[in-house]
């Protein structure tokens, strides 16, 4: 069986929410890949997805018993990713007003093997260009979630996601420039 | 051929050799913008940055954290409840500090009135 199929995710939902360890453990392990990429584009840092991933799971195992619809789990799961991301930025921006010497450490090269091609990279540089939140769509629309549910994760209509998804794509493909010297 | 077209090539001969290899290409990749395949790089790296026993990890963790975490609310309330209580300790320092200082200088001055009459008695 899929275990990412909607009934068999609803179903493991249902048995982690009774307190099921096992299910919990077979939740984690079905989604951390997916919640580490996103995490990834949304921070552009590798060293920040591990810490990331377990803050989003520890939520997510603390608040699956307020989770009302288990078929609705992965756009609940990425909205979680999604807050603790844009959290994480915004103590990022502030600690840098309060600790701006901090900053050379904030800004630490990623390491050697970490980014392999140009294209990666340059699309590194233009994720980092945009806004978190134009971020967040664009790694939604990746992650595979469609429109809808773009629009329940960001508590907004289609319409909205997708004209801000269009803005969203628009300075992404400014922002993005791999140079290619053969 | 004329002097002037062939300085017109010449001119585009420099020009070209100044693109670099690949041009098209880049422009054709900057255009359309990244590709599936370069978001699945991505991916894969923060896939990769999860080391091995990550479950196990994150489980651990949810269940040394205390049962119910204080709310934004519940931490801002307490923080505003010591604040008024040291406001009030203060202010209740003060005012008694004050009252005994009043005290002691009406006592004083009532110590000088007396000596002050008991003076003109004597004149």
């Amino acid at each position: 069986m899929d275990p990412t199929s909607t009934t068999a995710v609803a179903d493991l939902v249902r048995r982690a929410q009774k307190g099921d360890e096992g299910a919990q453990r077979e939740l984690i392990l079905s989604y951390q890949h997916r919640v580490a990429g996103f995490v990834y584009a949304m921070t552009g840092r590798s060293d920040y997805v591990e810490d990331l991933c377990q803050q989003v799971f520890i939520k997510m195992i603390r608040a699956l018993d307020g989770l009302q619809a288990p078929a609705q789990f992965e756009s609940w799961l990425f909205r979680l990713a999604r807050n603790t991301c844009i959290d994480q930025l915004r103590r990022q921006k502030l600690r840098r007003i309060f600790l701006p010497f901090g900053e050379e450490h904030e800004n630490i090269p990623e390491p050697a093997g970490a980014v392999d091609t140009e294209e990666l990279d340059a699309l590194r540089h233009a994720l980092a260009q945009i806004r978190p939140q134009d971020r967040a769509l664009l790694a939604l629309v990746q992650e595979g979630r469609s429109h809808a549910e773009i629009a329940e994760i960001l508590s907004t209509s289609v319409a909205a996601v997708k004209a801000r998804l269009h803005r969203a794509r628009e300075h992404l493909r400014e922002h993005y420039q791999p140079t290619h010297e053969d | 051929m004329k002097t002037e077209e062939k300085a017109w090539r010449a001119l585009r001969a420099r020009a070209s050799a100044e693109l670099p290899t690949g041009f098209a290409e880049g422009v054709l990749r900057a255009t359309r913008g990244p590709g599936p395949e370069v978001w699945r790089q991505m991916n894969a790296i923060g896939a990769a940055q999860l080391r091995p026993g990550f479950a196990e990890r994150v489980l651990r963790a949810a269940w040394a954290l205390p049962e119910k975490m204080p709310t934004l609310l519940a931490q801002f309330t307490l923080g505003a409840a010591t604040v008024a209580v040291c406001v009030v300790a203060v202010l209740a320092l003060h005012t008694r500090s004050t009252r005994l200082e009043e005290e002691r200088a009406l006592a004083s001055w009532a110590a000088l009135a007396a000596e002050a009459s008991d003076f003109d008695l004597l004149q």
